[in-house]
């Protein structure tokens, strides 16, 4: 055991800098499989149309369809200085990341519709299908913002 | 060869990790196998980053679009098996103390998974001979 520990010694041989991507990639992915597992639990806990209708589902679907449009396209495609134009081209990546963008404020914007015009207004009983629903478009939301922003596409630093 | 030590002392956190998850199904006073569904998710974090490695290896580039997909998709499954049983103990179909003992089962293993690729992981001749 007396060669165990050196190899251990590493917290000099950890760069941070260079973790920037590995560490936004694994926050957002918390962040945005929390948010599913939010809406799972409601789900389970409140199987009755009248507690959770299941309409509301859709909200989440679209902001992981938002996410996944968002991430898509690339900054440089966007800003038109990649090696690749992409399928569509610099303009197409730019209509591209809007509709995404449009579609990730829309479901955030609704989810929070559905919390207040849903559950609060209604003075329902049982709030927390509600309170789910925008917690996870919320994480969701976050999880695509850190996801995009969080990582550097700089390959030389 | 990083060590036959790091490789003896990594089995031993499997084992003990996959003991906490069958201690949280069989005990007598839980007596129920719905943990075990984690297994899946035990099995399938690795996949991502394996294949990400093998599809990209460009060691040049800090950063890499696909590696980074990789790890979005493994952080995924982590939360997954994390969630799983803490879902099933509020629909009650599992005791509060199996969910415990099942989630102290998942941090093990997932610390001897991510020990693994630490220790095994970082070659750097990655010939495809090794697979």
């Amino acid at each position: 055991m007396s060669g165990f520990l050196e190899s251990l010694r590493c917290s000099e041989c950890v760069d941070w800098g260079e973790k920037r991507n590995t560490i936004a990639s694994v926050a957002a992915g918390v962040l945005f499989f929390t948010g599913w597992w939010i809406i799972i639990d409601a789900a389970v806990k409140y199987p009755e149309v009248e507690d959770f209708n299941h309409s509301y589902h859709a909200c989440g679907v679209i902001a992981t369809l938002a996410f996944l449009m968002i991430n898509a396209v690339s900054n440089g495609q966007v800003r038109g200085d990649s090696y690749s134009e992409g399928c569509l081209g610099q303009t197409g990546a730019r209509i591209w990341l809007f509709i995404g963008f449009m579609m990730a404020f829309g479901s955030l914007i609704a989810s929070m519709w559905i919390l207040f015009g849903g559950y609060v207004v209604k003075e329902k009983a049982v709030v927390y299908p509600g309170i789910a629903v925008f917690f996870q478009n919320a994480f969701i939301f976050f999880g695509g913002l850190v996801f995009k922003f969080g990582r550097t596409e700089d390959l030389w630093q | 060869m990083a060590g036959i030590k790091a490789l003896i002392s990594l089995s031993f956190g499997g084992a003990v990790g996959l003991m906490f998850l069958m201690l949280g199904c069989a005990l007598p006073q839980y007596n129920q196998y719905w943990p075990l569904f984690v297994l899946f998710f035990y099995i399938l974090s690795p996949i991502p980053y394996c294949i990400a490695r093998r599809l990209v290896d460009d060691t040049d580039a800090t950063s890499n679009a696909c590696k980074e997909l990789a790890i979005f998709l493994t952080t995924g499954i982590v939360v997954s098996a994390f969630g799983l049983p803490i879902v099933f103990a509020r629909a009650e179909l599992i005791y509060w103390g199996a969910c415990a003992l099942v989630l102290t089962g998942n941090t093990v293993i997932f610390a001897t998974i991510l020990g693994f690729f630490l220790v095994f992981g970082s070659n750097d001749d990655f010939s495809w001979q090794q697979w």
